[in-house]
């Protein structure tokens, strides 16, 4: 069966992070173990000898396999068992327990079958999350939310008032201080939150635009890609038009005329 | 580069909900369409010669675009090169409509996407990391800053 190479290599080497990379000693065919250069991204698991190498020594598609930690020669080993008639187990060892112990869990989550799961799980969870929403329950004000403004000096506004409504107008910009008029809004507005996805281990990433959804058909998607990229362009716009006039004023201490 | 080809085909033979005898056509000029079934497990895109037991080949579904190129018909191209573009004939428009669009969702990063916006929401609106739960919160694949491309145009405004 013809694998397409250049299609996986152009994936691996494209701008999308990599989920994993490290040393591994991979086990071969004559019992011995070479060390090697392993990239996991997505559901593959790319091995070269040397993290700079160009050329790829090969790839393991990691579906239907069970990762198993292996007790063996005193290494920290551990396994891809593919579960089929005929087919291989791949060993490999770790420097160390948590070296082992990192691979064995990126590998456990690395299938395309979990992630489907995951996301159709959550993807249920979002939606009952949703709906209790708009029954006007109860919500938790996270106090990472709050967290978040102190690092946003540089973040376009939260657009919390664009995602309760149905208006999908581009012409609704939210004013760069609009915390008293909220006070009059829906009672269902969340508190104000920054526009930037909540990191929730990591320290905030400095930009975003919002990640996008397949649910709804592709249309409508387009619609939502587009307008948050508008609210976002303009909100941004905005914040850089102060902010150059704060900072001209902080030089000359002149009259700055705007814009 | 060597991979796991017997695990592959083992993949190509997985029970799929989208499995059809389309008309097929290579990126090479002079590449005719051929009847093949093709069929689509995770994120791969295998082909067969009708009732053959392995697949001819195997395409990964990532960083690849489909689109339609009439009403029956639609293409997939890969390496940013509009020339390597593979045709699929369907029979209907609607058969059509449905294989652009399980394509474009069964890629590994458009799921990953839909991970990390559904994670964020539920945090947002809960308090909560509905990952906890699965203790893969730390997982590198599932952060936020996973799923977020910058442009040159966002990097400029930092």
């Amino acid at each position: 069966m013809k694998l397409h190479e250049k299609i996986l290599t152009h994936y691996l080497s494209c701008t999308s992070p990599v989920d994993k990379e490290g040393y591994l000693y991979k086990k071969e065919r004559n019992a011995t173990y070479h060390r090697r250069w392993f990239v996991l991204k997505a559901n593959l698991l790319f091995y070269q000898e040397r993290p700079a190498d160009r050329h790829l020594l090969g790839v393991i598609v990691l579906e239907g396999c069970a990762v198993r930690r292996v007790e063996s020669d005193g290494r920290f080993a551990f396994s891809l068992v593919f579960e089929g008639p005929g087919l291989k187990t791949y060993r490999f060892a770790a420097v160390d327990v948590q070296t082992q112990e990192s691979w064995v869990k990126a590998l456990l989550s690395a299938s395309h079958c979990y992630l489907s799961l995951l996301v159709r799980d959550l993807g249920r969870q979002y939606e009952e999350v949703k709906q209790q929403q708009s029954l006007g329950q109860p919500h938790h004000c996270s106090s990472v939310g709050a967290l978040e403004e102190t690092t946003s000096g540089l973040l376009p506004r939260p657009m919390d008032v664009v995602r309760e409504g149905r208006n999908f107008s581009a012409s609704t910009v939210l004013p760069a201080h609009s915390a008293t008029t909220r006070a009059k809004k829906s009672p269902k507005l969340w508190p104000r939150r920054n526009a930037l996805v909540t990191p929730l281990n990591k320290p905030a990433p400095q930009y975003s635009e919002w990640p996008l959804v397949g649910f709804d058909p592709l249309e409508d998607f387009r619609k939502i890609h587009d307008y948050y990229g508008q609210e976002v362009k303009k909100a941004r716009e905005e914040w850089l038009r102060s902010r150059r006039a704060a900072e001209e004023q902080q030089d000359d201490g002149a009259l700055i005329k705007l814009g | 580069m060597r991979f796991n080809e017997k695990e592959l085909v083992f993949l190509s033979r997985q029970p799929s909900e989208m499995a059809a005898e389309l008309g097929m056509r290579g990126p090479k000029k002079g590449d005719v369409v051929k009847k093949r079934l093709v069929k689509l497990v995770v994120n791969f895109l295998f082909y067969f010669r009708t009732d053959e037991e392995e697949p001819i080949g195997a395409l990964l579904l990532e960083q690849c675009r489909v689109e339609r190129e009439d009403s029956q018909s639609f293409s997939v191209a890969f390496l940013d090169e509009a020339e390597r573009k593979y045709l699929f004939e369907c029979d209907s428009e609607e058969q059509c409509g449905e294989w652009i669009d399980s394509i474009i969702k069964a890629s590994y990063e458009f799921m990953r996407k839909n991970l990390i916006f559904y994670r964020t929401e539920i945090h947002r609106l809960t308090g909560k990391d509905p990952l906890e739960q699965y203790g893969i919160s730390d997982e590198t694949r599932f952060q936020v800053s996973n799923g977020l491309q910058l442009t040159p145009r966002d990097a400029a405004s930092l």
